[in-house]
């Protein structure tokens, strides 16, 4: 290749690669410069589970079968069979704030000093007052890889129940399943 | 007839977009026994393109449990191909102030071609009243 061409392409190359670099900025969970990974559950993809399951178990009737509402719901074991470290509040705390948020539902304090409180008033009055909850919520989260060649398909299942605590059944489940394909992580879906 | 590189390549683009150009056929029972009750809507297009793929054909509300109010929007995709694109519900109090919550939030969908589909939300609140559906283009 002729010289004269060759200089000013090797003296572009350095401005290529520094337009190719994104300088930090904020973003808005969910948006549409989300990450997307392959191998991990994204934050978008905890937000889009509890989004869906939460509105499914507001048009339920089941929170309503209480004989003093709103039901007084024990967030219970969210077990995690994936191959990351999961925290599970990333998922049960949206749905506690969507059930409070609604009105329909209250949910059991996991504060000690709350607990000691409780207790301690129970203790003094009459313990028969202290309130059981009507419900626990647990769950499961799976995951499930499948591949083709370089190809390599990843679905997360959230797996949702509702159960009651008086009769010992579920009265309510749901199901999400959050699947994503590609040979690589991208950003943009 | 001998093909120039670009012969070649125009050929292969052609192949790329027949295999990425497949639709949805339906059938459904008929006459449809449930009554949507579809209501009067204000549209603001600002994406004529997603206004194609992602068209809004009706939008309906029901009361549901507990005082919370359910709306369904129905979109079509009149384009050949898959279309991506987020979603997003926001819901409004009798006062028209925007009440945020974890419904709320940006919501990952896809249309084949020629789909149409059903896309729902229901009110964070007994108190909401109103509500504004946000369509965004994946690309």
């Amino acid at each position: 290749m002729n010289a004269k061409l060759l200089f000013p392409l090797i003296a572009a190359l350095p401005l290529l690669a520094t337009s190719c670099a994104t300088d930090a900025h904020y973003v808005q969970t969910g948006d549409r410069e989300q990450i997307v990974n392959l191998k991990q559950i994204n934050i978008q993809d905890y937000a889009k589970a509890a989004s869906l399951a939460v509105q499914k178990l507001l048009a339920s009737p089941a929170l309503d079968r209480v004989t003093t509402p709103p039901a007084l719901v024990e967030l219970s074991r969210i077990i995690n069979n994936t191959s990351q470290q999961v925290d599970t509040d990333l998922l049960t705390k949206k749905i506690s704030i969507a059930m409070l948020q609604s009105g329909r539902a209250v949910t059991r304090t996991v504060d000690d000093k709350a607990i000691g409180y409780q207790q301690q008033q129970a203790y003094l009055n009459d313990p028969r007052n202290v309130r059981l909850p009507d419900f626990t919520l647990s769950g499961k989260i799976i995951e499930t890889v499948e591949r083709a060649g370089d190809t390599r398909r990843t679905t997360y299942t959230f797996q949702l129940s509702l159960n009651d605590t008086k009769q010992g059944v579920q009265v309510w489940e749901d199901e999400e399943e959050i699947g994503k394909q590609g040979t690589r992580a991208a950003v943009g879906f | 007839m001998k093909l120039s590189n670009y012969g070649f390549l125009a050929l292969g683009a052609l192949v790329l977009a027949a295999t990425g150009c497949s639709t949805m056929n339906t059938v459904e029972n008929v006459p449809v026994q449930g009554q949507r009750n579809i209501i009067a809507d204000r549209r603001v297009i600002t994406d004529p393109d997603l206004a194609r793929s992602v068209a809004i054909i009706a939008v309906n509300t029901t009361p549901g449990e507990g005082g919370l109010l359910r709306a369904q929007v129905e979109v079509a995709n009149h384009m050949q191909s898959v279309k991506r694109f987020l979603y997003k519900f926001e819901w409004f109090d009798a006062n028209g102030m925007q009440v945020n919550n974890i419904i709320s939030a940006n919501l990952t969908e896809q249309l084949e071609g020629g789909e149409t589909k059903f896309i729902s939300s229901i009110a964070p609140t007994p108190d909401c009243k109103d509500f504004r559906l946000k369509l965004l283009s994946a690309n």
